[in-house]
Parts: C-alpha cells; structure tokens; sequence
C-alpha cells in the first residue's frame, strides 16, 4: 500500500502540464462524463469489438474486488455463513476462471504475444490464482499456507507492475478529461461528437 | 534525447507511461493496424515502446529486471524502432486514446517519442526539409513574395470579373482590420480558387480582413516533429504578424494541424495565452450564417455530398457540429461516413505523413480504409475543411478510383452564396 501510495504521490507531485490556450469547454462535466458516458461498452471498440473479453475483464474485476474484500473478512475471522461461503466460493470460481481465460488468450493469441511482457503473465497469473485460493479458502479448504503466501506476493508486487492500473486508471481518465474538456469535445453535445452510431 | 524526456515527464505522461495494461484492445481502433494487421502497428506498441525506455531509466527495480518489465536502453535498435513507429507507424490521430480500456495518452506519448527523435536530428529528412523551408523562407513552399501577390492579384481580378464588383478585393497587408486570414500554401501554390473561395465569403459578409505577404503560412510542420525551438519560432511568427497588421482576430485557414498548432499549441510553445482572438475559418463561416451576415442558396446541392472530418480539428479541435450545420443549409442529400465527427477515421495524411516520403506506401495503404468508408456513402462529393487531407483525398481518389469531386468547406459555400448587389 504504501508503494502505490508512493507512486500515486509521485505522480501528483510530477505537477500537471500548463496549458496556456483558452478553454472551450468545461473540465469538470468532462471528467463526470469520462467515467460514466465514455465508459458506455456500446460506444467503445474496446468493448463491442471484444464482447467475450471485455464481459471476461469485467467478472475478472468484479472478482478482484470481491476477493479483496474477502481477504479482510478471512483476516478477521469473521464467519459468512455456509450458504453465503459456497455462493461467494462460486462466484470467485468463475472470476478466476476468467482470468485464467485471459491468461490463455495472453499466451495464443500471436498480436497479444507480440505485445506482452513478462509482467503481464505474474499479474494476471497472482490475480487468478488470488481470486481462486481465496474461493478454495471460503469453501474450507485448508489452504491459509498458500493463500497468505499469493496475498504476500501480490502485496510485494503491486507496486512493481502493471497492477498499478488500479489507481493509475483514475489518474489516466482524468488526464484525458482534461484534454477533451478544455477543448469542448466532451462531454458531447451532438451525435456527431460520439459518431459511432 | 533523455533530457527531453526529462523535461516532458509531468503528471500525464507520467500517468501514460505506466497506466497500460496491454491488453491490446486498442488495435483495431487504429487505422494503421487495421489496415496491415501488423502487431508491431498496435497503438499500445508505441506506448510501450516509449514505457520500457523511462523504465530503464528512471525505475531501478525494472532496470534490474529487465526480463520482466521490459526496459530497454536507448540504442542503435531502439532508436530504428523509435523512427519508424514514432514517425512511420502513427499519424497522431487520437483515435485509439478514447477507445482505449484504461484512456491512456497513446497519441501524446507518440508526441513526446518524436520531440525526443526531433532533439536529436532524427526527424526524416523529407518532413525536416519542409520545417526548414519555413524557417527560412516564411512559408512551407518556399514561395517567392513576388510569385504570391502575382497569384492573388489574379485570383482577385478573376473575382471582380465573376461577381462583376471590383470592391471586391483580396487586401494585402492591410493595418487595424478585423481579420487577418491565413493560407495553406498549398493554396497559393497549388489551388489558387480556394483563396478566391474565401476572399468571396469576406466580401458577402462585408468583413474587414486582410492577407499578409511576410506571413500567411497557417501551417507548422514543426508541430509534426515536435521540436520546441522551431514549432515556438513558427508559432511566434504567425503571432507577431497579428500585432504587426494590428488585427482583431487571426482566423486560421481550413488546416486540420495548422488550426490545432496554433489555436490550441501555440499558447503553450509560448508559454502565454493569445492576447487576440483566434477563430478557425469553419467557425468563422459558421458565424456569418448564424449572424445573417451572408446568405446561401438553401438546399441548392441535389448531389450526394459526405464529409471528411480532420482528426486535429474535431478529436483534438472540438469544431464538430459547425461544418455540419453549414453543409445541412447547401445540400439536399448529406451522407455521414461510418464512424465519423469525433470518431473519425484518419485518412492517412495526418501526422505529416503527406510530408514523409519515406511512407508513402503505409500512407496509402492506411488510406483505403478511408476510401471504403467514402464509397459506402455513395457520395459523388466529398468536403473536408482541410487542404491536407484534400490532398490525400485527392491521392486516395485516384488510387482507389473512387471518382468523387473533393471539395473544402469554403468552396462549397462561396458557390452557394448570394450576393447583395
Ligand atoms: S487498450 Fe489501452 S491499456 Fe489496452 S493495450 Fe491499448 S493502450 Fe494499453
Ligand atoms: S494516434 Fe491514431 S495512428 Fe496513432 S496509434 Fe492512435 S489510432 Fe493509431
């Protein structure tokens, strides 16, 4: 935590960029919109070009989210309940395998091969593999061994590789907010300024 | 080329540099991977590119681990890959940022990636010639002053026959006028009518403007290499000529990056915000119609008529609907392409890739899928409110024998306009 938390400072303290032209639109609707409208999956070709891997990134998250949660319910010892225990095991099961998913994708497709580094293989693997003792944990496996030793390592790694995105995503929306913002491109006031449909 | 690199790393490069995942959604956004189904073309390359030579260094951890971060030195190899994907491969269209799963910067890491090659002498040589053209003669053609009052005194005697008024005048030089209107030079150069086209919309709107003959070049290639010392020399002419006329307002000529390099760069090679007002002559136009000072001959085109949308002027412009309301008052039958507005596909001209030789092949092979997009409208006429891309609309119409009329936004309204006798 507190690696991201140095990173994230770093980057702030990095000042952002002057930009001395007149504004021809507002930053603040513009930011509003970059995490809402231009996130709309419809509107953009990361999304409706990819539909399998984008529902695949989505469960992926989802779970990423629920296992964090998890992990300081496990810490606390607190008791979920069997029902609730074998429902959340489940869910974590198909987030995982989503991740493993796109592990796979990671490893066959030649362009996403081409693109990869070695960082791209550990973060998806330690998330998946996460997301998947974390289910085993809930169902009562007896696992505490090598679910504390993935979450260590995850710790250990977050600040080093690409998991930055959890934070960086906002600091990236933002940015693009701004530039989009001040030059009255977003949010769109026409059809014409979305222009996709 | 490090020291560049220093001097750009704030908070959104930052960011850009470390916020992608690679997961190489953004693909087939881009027109150059969607043409050549190349990986080392995925916008995400470019951004990694960059990404592993700031981690080398300025992250000691990935520099010790280069095998798992990817961080690369600065090299012979490097260097090679950084000319051709920077320059060759990129046309700084923007399209990919928005479409992007995170919204990382890929354009403006392109940016930074060429001011680093710029710095250091590695522009290509073609686009680098036409900088210094216009570093040292004032335009990007090296047109002689005499050759272009020579054009403009015809193109005006050519007006005053046409509208049968010899008020109406193309003014050279003039002082404390309204306008001063600038030119691609391709214009003088290459489509003189296009001049004429706007000196007639002046006339109509009874507007007080004038050209300049030290500086009327509204490009700045120097925009395209990125290189600060020249793209701020460039911009500073154009800006000292404004206080020299003592103009009003400087009213930037249909140029998709001569408009954005000075409307919306300009003030940041400077380092001061623009103490006139700078309008794009699409904005301008627009403004006339709504201000009822010109009048056009409503719905007088029955063609098929589509537009190209410059990426400078509408993804990094925001003048989107203005070109649109003035084409919906001239034609009858307008067409959208698909995608098109802020979602645009670049036509391949962009980026300076007009000016790179070394790229014509790419650049003409990217365009096709401009030209597919034209040809599915079943447009006879195409407009797009700049001289670049009308150049490479003009090379795409060829090639892919399209057999459609290119047009700019301005000739298309000084056909439609009426003229108050
Ligand atoms: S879509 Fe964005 S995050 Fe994904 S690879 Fe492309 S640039 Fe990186
Ligand atoms: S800016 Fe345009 S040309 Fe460059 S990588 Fe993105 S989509 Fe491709």
């Amino acid at each position: 935590m507190a690696g991201l938390a140095y990173q994230l400072l770093r980057i702030v303290r990095s000042g952002l960029p002057a930009d001395h032209s007149q504004a021809a639109g507002k930053q603040r609707p513009a930011i509003r919109y970059a995490m809402t409208g231009a996130m709309n999956p419809v509107k953009k070709e990361s999304a409706f070009r990819h539909w399998p891997t984008y529902i695949a990134g989505v469960v992926y998250h989802l779970g990423t989210f629920l296992a964090i949660g998890l992990y300081f319910i496990i810490l606390a010892g607190i008791e979920t309940g069997r029902v609730a225990a074998f429902v959340l095991a489940g869910a974590l099961l198909l987030s995982s395998l989503a991740g493993f998913g796109i592990l796979l994708k990671r490893m066959i497709k030649p362009a996403l091969r081409h693109l990869s580094i070695a960082d791209d293989y550990i973060s998806n693997l330690l998330v998946s593999l996460f997301q998947l003792c974390t289910g085993l944990m809930l169902a009562g496996a007896g696992i505490e061994f090598i679910y504390y030793m993935i979450v260590s390592i995850l710790c250990v790694y977050l600040p080093l590789g690409k998991l930055r995105h959890c934070i960086l995503f906002f600091a990236a929306r933002y940015h693009l907010a701004r530039f989009y913002g001040h030059r009255g491109v977003w949010p769109p006031r026409s059809a014409a300024m979305t222009g996709n449909d | 080329m490090l020291q560049v690199l220093a001097s750009k790393l704030d908070s959104h490069l930052l960011t850009s540099l470390n916020a992608c995942v690679r997961c190489g959604l953004c693909a087939e956004s881009c027109v150059y991977y969607q043409a050549s189904g190349d990986e080392r073309m995925i916008p995400a390359r470019k951004v990694e590119l960059l990404g592993s030579i700031y981690k080398y260094y300025y992250r000691p951890q990935a520099r010790l681990l280069p095998v798992i971060s990817g961080a690369r030195a600065i090299n012979g190899r490097t260097v090679t890959e950084m000319i051709d994907l920077f320059f060759g491969a990129c046309t700084g269209c923007g399209r990919c940022e928005p479409h992007c799963s995170i919204g990382v910067a890929i354009a403006h890491v392109n940016a930074v990636g060429r001011a680093m090659l710029s710095e250091a002498g590695l522009t290509p040589a073609s686009l680098q010639s036409t900088v210094n053209a216009a570093l040292e003669t004032g335009n990007n053609m090296a047109i002689p002053t005499d050759e272009f009052v020579d054009t403009i005194r015809w193109m005006e005697e050519e007006m005053q026959d046409e509208i049968s008024d010899t008020r109406a005048r193309i003014p050279l030089d003039e002082t404390d006028v309204n306008v001063l209107y600038t030119l691609n030079p391709r214009e003088p150069k290459f489509f003189p009518l296009s001049i004429s086209a706007m000196a007639k919309v002046f006339y109509a709107a009874g507007e007080s403007w004038t050209l300049s003959t030290r500086m009327y070049d509204v490009t700045n290639y120097a925009f395209f290499s990125n290189h600060a010392a020249e793209s701020r020399l460039i911009a500073e002419r154009l800006r000292d000529e404004v206080f020299h006329l003592r103009a009003k307002t400087l009213v930037l000529a249909e140029c998709g990056h001569g408009s954005r390099a000075f409307r919306w760069e300009a003030p940041n090679y400077l380092g001061h915000a623009l103490p006139f007002e700078t309008l794009t002559s699409v904005e301008l136009i627009h403004r006339y119609i709504t201000q009822k000072r010109i009048r056009l001959d409503g719905k007088r085109l029955k063609e098929r008529i589509t537009l190209h949308d410059p990426c400078n002027l509408v993804r990094s412009g925001g003048i989107i609907q203005e070109q649109r309301d003035i084409i919906h008052r001239i034609a009858e039958d307008f067409e959208e392409m698909t995608p098109h507005g802020a979602d645009n596909l670049c036509c391949g001209g962009g980026g300076g890739q007009l000016a790179m030789s070394e790229y014509n092949e790419r650049r003409l092979k990217i365009g096709e899928l401009k030209a597919d997009q034209i040809r599915k409208t079943g447009a006879s006429i195409v407009i797009t409110p700049c001289h670049n891309c009308v150049d490479q609309l003009s090379q795409l119409n060829f090639t892919y024998k399209l057999g459609v009329r290119i047009m700019t936004l301005a000739e298309l309204v000084a056909d439609a306009l009426i003229f108050d006798q």
